[in-house]
């Protein structure tokens, strides 16, 4: 039913309100990010914020990290199973992180609030954030070699943390007790449960001010009316079933297979169905992605697809059926290795828009790299000190219809930066030796594909743990209406001895004192033919060297 | 609006600091302002067209003014301080440098790689999100050269690369250079000699270091800055000379005073080395004559909200203080430069009404601009908008608006308003009310932003509403946030000329110090700390400032682990009690702004110490000394929020309100400048200084 049409609903209220819950969960999300210790949060904001109604829809969501977004939906059913919201206490605060109970992968915890008006829970204020170290076999919890849930970290299935303001010291020291971080770890549970007390707050004085029932029915209008449009939006775009092919590099363990993502997009009556069938089988190592990343990404999607003046909301989301074949690298059997789901769902989320591109390629960009490498290196310090360095590398992105790609950046599901070099070198013993753009990565056309990054570390004490998990050390970017693809990664070890071993896309090996780490992100595909490019632009491109290949 | 000095008001003479004739002047978009006080206290000011281009053309015009219309004295000439927008202007317009860089061996596309992060996380097409145009690749250099983190050197500065590469840069035609090396915050050696060598070869050049500019952790926000700051420093060179010599060619022997975004003005000389911190120097200026005004109101915290035709502005002025972030936005970018905490909102008068797919009612972010601007301007706009919204709502006399420069055109408002209120299904009134409700909440928030979001309760603020519009909106925003104080300053148009005389001369100097709480030694605080007093106290030296200086420091600091300070001021303690009282500090000030600090262990990310003289009062109050009541000289029915029909508003003259005066809402009081609408719950009073206090009316009266 329309409710819009519905006696009281009042189109100026509505933005008013709508206006009011964005700033609370900006607020939320800001807290959260300068409030954490974990350097993946505060240096690469992998946190995000969502306010829910009781029954985990989404009413308004912080600008920040897509790859939460969707799953934060997950999570929240999962614990609203478990723990319905008729048996919730103001002052309670409940966490998961178990993929397969509706989790991401385990580094992710999920910290979940209700919010109190007239007696019962009128929103729930949630919010995700990528810890340092949950245990399992590596520091930093994200094995490439994993061969199952066990080896990547502590699990943790739907709990309460606090019972009325009250916590479980049990359950605390039980978490404690399994990460290698602790300290860390619960400044960054404190920063994530004070986000959502403060968002709490915010509601409840707008709920004695609008009345709580209103208030209510407010979300109930919001939601309505964003579905609405994305559904309008979705019938604007060309009806039809297009279908997009892109390929992971490995699983970390059989490095010789390569992984297909088949995705057919259908949009339909103001409907987008996504269809993995053809997907390959899940996978042994890490690279599997239960089904809530899977919708993140359809999420994504969906939201890159239609108009971004719709009030991103869950009446979003409700146009959208996703079809995942059982036991397929998109809906894996429990208990397959899940925590390199970052890597799957940035692809998915490309594919979505790629589909899209080949009928609407003046709306949409060549592929971007589409990937993050992600490296952890571990040690102790002479003193002794364990330390955990994280660092995200990006690629570039796609080049558009009019302009070239942008060069080093997050695209997609993540929104990550670059950990300072300063910073780096100042938590451990590593130094680093340039970071510099890929030149030559870019996808040669009309307008070039963004490069991608050269970044090289020394190891100035070892032995140091190393984790790397790249991506398309194999499969090129693809361009777009005629565009060039863009360059590969490419990642290798340069032993002291002098010894070099590539990197086939995901290793875990150990580190000693000289060894050198060089990698080289992936570029974005171009657009149009190469032959089209204008004369002033091959010239800056000469003159900054951009499009010289050179070896990293 | 000139006057002569015999129509000063008696009470804002002050006793006479200064022998002389003190000069504030505001270099705005449309007008430069000039404000004058005398030895005596008398002051006045004038207001002459801006020329686009050429600011110094205003200058010349006003001052001839001065000295033939207004009694004033080169000679006797004792202060001259000056609001810019050169800096700004030089990126908004990208008519910088044309500028090189020089960095570490393999670190020149730090500022081209920044953080990676989008803004816009949807937009499947984003533009650059680094500004790049500052220095393309082609124009960016190494150098062979590395310190470690410990400042300890692992490669020492290849002088001869330094010097082919500077060669080259100037063949290309570089006039300004930047130099940032890894870690030169801790040791500047490497940048210092580099800068040697650079000037010895090629003396013309303007030179940037990141260890003056910036010296602190992270490579690519210190890049940003220290381009930047190399960036507009040829053209806001040549601008203040320019302007010193027009100066010292009418007879002015005072210095140049330039006002910085921190809120304190500096020398022209040291301004010169450092335009980087010149960015907000206008807006600053407005927020200082902002506390200027309420301090001679008796208020000393206040929220100014600045409503031009694009956007809002927030504000906020904490016992006296500006609150100040030590990263700024230029132009989009993220600028690590301490910088007068403005939130800036695109809200504003040129707001753009539209309903959206689901039949909602919208405003902005598109806005109508100055051109065409809204809809009553008769000027082409046909689009609804905030302004088209107050007219057709009785706030806005459209024969009375700017002072009736502008004629406006009510029948195109509504007419424009009629094309958003038809698929709303409402009234014409209604949509307008609906307009002001949705724009009232976007600045409300943002007023939110800077107050509560700081750990600051906004009802222990008044409000001070600044801009064409800001008045319009006052009452209304201060229901929204449980404010009940509202200070509308006699001449908000000259607020920031006027903030000029009342700004101190500031010194801030920091630097990265990235020590555990627990590990340091309380006399490497006070070392490092002397260090930074040295120079201050050199820089307040080159201003002439002796005696009277306030001295401020602190500290940046978070729980180990984290990357965002907070700036705690130093607990005055004794070298035992000092790092315990600094922690303390530091978790009352977490707990306030986060609502969480847990016994973690700290950490001092800089040092900070603050050289401030004693800020002056410019008070420049109303013209008229009479007391007595006010005549309205009018009413006008009006519409407000809430009500279901129309109220009969008392409308006053800005100038027939004298100082006795006191009446309620629901009031219109119009000026030149801008427009005051008083709802009903609201009594306005006339303040010491001139201003007027509109504060709601409780159950006791």
């Amino acid at each position: 039913m329309d409710t819009h049409q519905a006696a009281g609903f009042d189109p100026v209220l509505v933005e008013v309100i709508r206006y009011k819950l964005e700033s609370i969960v900006e607020e939320m999300q800001s807290s959260l990010v300068r409030g954490s210790f974990s350097p993946v949060v505060k240096e690469a904001a992998d946190a995000s914020c969502s306010l829910f109604r009781a029954d985990a829809t989404v009413i308004a969501q912080s600008r920040s990290n897509p790859s939460h977004l969707g799953s934060l939906v997950f999570s929240t059913r999962a614990l609203l199973e478990w723990y319905p919201v008729s048996a919730m206490q103001d002052g309670d605060v409940y966490v998961i992180n178990d993929p397969y109970l509706g989790g991401t992968h385990l580094p992710d915890l999920t910290i979940l609030v209700p919010v109190f008006a007239d007696g019962r829970v009128i929103a729930l204020a949630a919010n995700m954030a990528h810890h340092i170290d949950v245990g399992g076999i590596m520091p930093g919890s994200v094995p490439t070699n994993a061969t199952d849930i066990f080896q990547e970290g502590l699990r943790l299935p739907a709990l309460r943390l606090a019972r009325g303001g009250a916590f479980d010291d049990g359950l605390l020291r039980v978490i404690r007790q399994n990460v290698r971080m602790p300290d860390t770890l619960e400044g960054d549970i404190n920063a994530q449960i004070s986000a959502c007390r403060i968002a709490g707050r915010r509601i409840v004085e707008a709920a004695e001010r609008y009345g709580a029932t209103e208030l209510e029915q407010m979300f109930e209008t919001l939601i309505d009316r964003s579905e609405r449009m994305t559904r309008a939006a979705l019938l604007r775009l060309p009806q039809g079933k297009y279908h997009a092919h892109d390929q992971l590099d490995n699983d970390g363990i059989d490095l010789d297979r390569r992984i297909d993502i088949r995705l057919a997009v259908t949009v339909q009556d103001g409907h987008l169905t996504f269809d993995f069938t053809g997907t390959s089988a899940q996978v042994r190592g890490p690279l599997n992605i239960v089904p809530s990343g899977v919708h993140s990404a359809a999420f994504y999607g969906i939201r890159a697809i239609t108009d971004a003046a719709i009030p991103t909301n869950g009446g979003c989301f409700r146009p959208i059926t996703v079809k995942l074949p059982e036991g397929s690298l998109v809906n894996p059997r429990e208990p397959a290795p899940v925590n390199g789901r970052t890597a799957v769902m940035k692809r998915i989320a490309s594919c979505v828009v790629q589909a899209l591109a080949q009928v609407a390629p003046e709306r949409f960009p060549a592929a971007s790299a589409a990937t993050v490498l992600v490296m952890a290196f571990s040690g102790a310090t002479a003193e002794g000190r364990r330390f955990v360095l994280t660092d995200l590398v990006n690629g570039g992105s796609g080049a558009s219809l009019g302009q070239d790609g942008v060069d080093a950046l997050a695209t997609d599901m993540t929104n990550g930066s670059g950990i300072p070099a300063e910073i780096m070198e100042l938590s451990g013993p590593l130094r680093i030796l340039r970071t510099e753009l890929a030149v030559g990565s870019g996808g040669a056309g009309q307008w070039r594909g963004g490069l991608g990054i050269v970044r090289e570390y020394q190891v100035l004490a070892g032995p140091m743990a190393f984790t790397h998990r790249g991506e398309r050390h194999y499969r090129a970017a693809q361009g777009l209406a005629g565009g060039g693809p863009g360059g590969l990664a490419h990642s290798e070890i340069r032993r002291a001895d002098g010894t070099v071993e590539i990197i086939p896309s995901k290793i875990v090996t150990t580190l000693q004192t000289g060894d050198r780490v060089v990698v080289r992100t992936p570029g974005g595909g171009g657009y149009g033919p190469a032959e089209m490019r204008e004369p002033g632009a091959l010239e800056q491109d000469r003159q900054d060297g951009k499009a010289t290949e050179t070896a990293p | 609006m000139s006057q002569s000095p015999s129509e000063m008001h008696a009470t804002h003479k002050m006793a006479g600091h200064r022998a002389g004739t003190d000069i504030g002047i505001d270099i705005g978009g449309t007008f430069t302002d000039i404000v004058f006080r005398h030895a005596d206290g008398t002051s006045g000011h004038l207001k002459v067209p801006s020329s686009r281009g050429a600011p110094e053309l205003a200058v010349q015009q006003g001052m001839a003014r001065l000295f033939a219309e207004h009694g004033v004295m080169a000679g006797r000439i004792c202060r001259f301080a000056h609001g810019t927008t050169v800096a700004t202007n030089a990126v908004l317009e990208r008519r910088g440098a044309r500028l090189g860089l020089i960095t570490s061996q393999g670190f020149r596309d730090v500022l081209e790689i920044g953080r990676q992060s989008r803004r816009e996380i949807y937009d499947v097409i984003v533009p650059r999100q680094t500004p790049v145009f500052l220095c393309p690749r082609a124009f960016r250099r190494e150098v062979p050269e590395r310190l470690a983190a410990d400042g300890s050197v692992v490669v020492a500065l290849d002088e001869t690369a330094l010097a082919s590469q500077i060669d080259s840069l100037v063949a290309a035609g570089v006039d300004a250079v930047a130099i940032v090396f890894l870690f030169a915050f801790i040791d500047p050696t490497h940048e210092r000699r580099a800068r040697e060598i650079v000037l010895e070869r090629h003396p013309q050049l303007y030179v940037s270091l990141s260890s003056d500019v910036d010296p602190t952790f992270r490579e690519y926000e210190r890049t940003a800055a220290t381009t930047f700051d190399a960036y507009v420093k040829p053209s806001l060179n040549r601008y203040l000379a320019a302007m010193e010599t027009d100066l010292a060619a009418m007879g002015v022997a005072a210095p140049l005073q330039v006002m910085q975004s921190r809120g304190g003005v500096s020398g022209a000389a040291i301004a010169r080395e450092r335009p980087i911190r010149l960015f907000l120097s206008g807006p600053a200026a407005g927020v200082v004559g902002g506390r200027d005004v309420a301090a001679a109101a008796g208020i000393a915290s206040i929220i100014t909200v600045d409503i031009g035709g694009t956007s809002c502005d927030v504000a906020l002025v904490a016992d006296g203080q500006p609150l100040v972030r030590n990263e700024g936005i230029v132009d989009g970018f993220p600028v690590r430069v301490p910088m007068i905490d403005v939130n800036s909102v695109g809200s504003g008068g040129g707001s753009i009404a539209w309903v959206d797919g689901s039949g909602a009612l919208r405003v902005g972010p598109r806005s109508a601009g100055a051109e065409p601007g809204p809809a009553c301007y008769g000027r082409g706009g046909r689009e609804p908008t905030v302004t088209d919204a107050s007219v057709v709502l009785g706030y806005i006399d459209p024969a009375y608006f700017a002072g009736g420069s502008l004629r406006l055109d009510a029948e195109a408002a509504a007419a424009a308003i009629a094309t958003v209120a038809g698929p709303l299904g409402m009234s014409v009134v209604d949509a307008a009310l609906g307009i002001h409700r949705v724009v009232n909440a976007q600045m409300a928030e943002a007023i939110r932003l800077v107050s509560i979001h700081r750990g600051y309760d906004p009802r222990g603020f008044a409000l001070v509403p600044l801009g064409g519009a800001g008045p319009l909106h006052a009452t209304t925003l201060a229901s929204e946030l449980g404010i009940t104080k509202i200070l509308v300053p006699a001449r908000p148009g000259v607020l920031s000329a006027q903030g000029l005389l009342a700004a101190p001369v500031e010194h801030e100097v920091f630097e990265g110090f990235g020590r555990i709480l627990t590990q340091t030694d309380p006399a490497s605080i006070r070392h490092n700390l002397a260090a930074l007093d040295a120079r201050a106290a050199a820089l307040m030296a080159r201003d002439g400032v002796a005696g009277g200086i306030s001295v401020a420091h602190s500290a940046d600091m978070c729980f180990v682990g984290q990357s965002y300070y907070l700036d705690v001021a130093l607990p005055d303690a004794a070298d035992e009690a000092l790092i315990p009282a600094l922690y303390e500090a530091f978790l009352v000030q977490h707990e306030r702004i986060y609502g969480h600090a847990a016994r973690n262990p700290a950490m001092i990310g800089n040092l900070r110490s603050v050289y401030r003289s004693q800020p002056g009062a410019a008070h420049m109050g109303a013209a008229d000394a009479a007391t007595g009541g006010a005549d309205a000289k009018g009413v006008r029915e009006i519409r407000i929020a809430g009500l279901p029909h129309s109220v009969t508003a008392q409308i006053y003259d800005r100038s027939g309100i004298a100082a006795g005066a006191r009446f309620e809402g629901p009031a219109i009081v119009e000026q030149s400048d801008t427009t005051l609408l008083i709802e009903p719950g609201w009594r306005a009073s006339v303040a010491p200084g001139g201003a007027l206090l509109v504060q709601r009316i409780t159950k006791e009266g």
